[in-house]
């Protein structure tokens, strides 16, 4: 499987997968034209490491801003790591905050509260 | 023989304490343009980071249901190229944020009946509304059907409407959110 990585724009978050690493992270803030096409190689990538491998995988967060249509990629790509965690495999979400931001924070903990995962919230 | 002259505009623009007005189409790029000016005019007037965020979602969710409407409708033929009008204005107790375009006739009522049920939530029955529309598939290819609800949640009163027919067929939609 090969790395994944899409450089940040003004509009859209910087993504880079590790497959080898298990390590998903995605930066900045995300209100693209079309939330679905611009997470579309996101789900393909997680979904073949959920199916190929057994290692541990972690989404690591740290977004200050979505607009609501990337709040639902982020729920499907959570859903995603729910499902993997309910059959048993070892993954995590780790959300890196802004102690000033109120907004992501609220976020981040709404998320949370949708699933069992371990979910950790660190606020800087 | 008359004059050109955007003097009178402008100073109806002023009475109105704008930050930002903009008429015309929305393309995804006056969007991100006009979203930067908006964060950077909020930085300066000192608010708090969650206010600014409020102010910005909520353009952003206008904005873009906006375009993402006029594209759908002039795909299929039904409106010609859309255009819109997107106003950030200051008040006492924080901003509004207002915008405007045509819609076919036929797409109001279903429109008006969820902004009208949404007014009578309370932030709970909102937050729990949200969490039940997020989690349906998608029927629309761009947006998630959320928006509204978001800025509802983050509004400081129910969200305000106007319709207006304009012709048989079409019908100018305004919508204000205050944060």
């Amino acid at each position: 499987m090969q790395p994944l990585t899409i450089p940040a724009t003004r509009c859209s978050p910087l993504v880079e997968f590790d497959p080898a690493g298990g390590r998903l992270r995605i930066e900045g803030e995300s209100y693209p034209e079309n939330s679905f096409e611009f997470f579309a190689p996101v789900f393909a990538a997680l979904a073949e490491a959920l199916e190929a491998g057994t290692g541990p995988v972690t989404l690591e967060l740290s977004l200050s801003y979505l607009n609501t249509s990337s709040i639902k990629c982020m729920i499907d790509i959570l859903d995603m790591l729910e499902a993997a965690h309910k059959s048993g495999r070892p993954v995590a979400v780790l959300w890196h905050c802004d102690r000033e931001n109120d907004r992501a924070l609220e976020m981040a903990e709404e998320f949370k509260e949708d699933v069992s995962l371990p979910f950790s919230i660190v606020a800087r | 023989m008359s004059e050109f002259d955007l003097f009178d505009l402008q100073t109806q623009l002023s009475r109105q304490n704008l930050l930002i007005c903009f008429s015309g189409p929305f393309r995804h790029s006056i969007i991100e343009e006009l979203g930067l000016a908006v964060k950077r005019y909020l930085e300066q007037d000192n608010v708090t980071k969650s206010a600014l965020l409020d102010v910005f979602s909520v353009y952003v969710e206008q904005a873009q249901n906006v375009r993402n409407y006029t594209m759908r409708r002039e795909a299929d033929q039904s409106l010609p190229e859309g255009s819109g009008i997107v106003v950030i204005g200051r008040e006492e107790e924080g901003y509004v944020v207002s915008s405007g375009n045509l819609v076919l006739a036929e797409d109001v009522a279903p429109l008006v009946a969820h902004l009208d049920r949404l007014s009578g939530l309370d932030k709970a029955a909102l937050k729990a509304l949200y969490k039940e529309q997020a989690r349906r598939p998608r029927e629309d290819a761009a947006g998630a059907g959320l928006g509204l609800i978001d800025m509802a949640r983050r509004a400081t009163r129910p969200l305000r409407y106007a319709v207006r027919p304009v012709g048989d067929r079409t019908t100018f939609f305004s919508l204000a959110v205050h944060v």
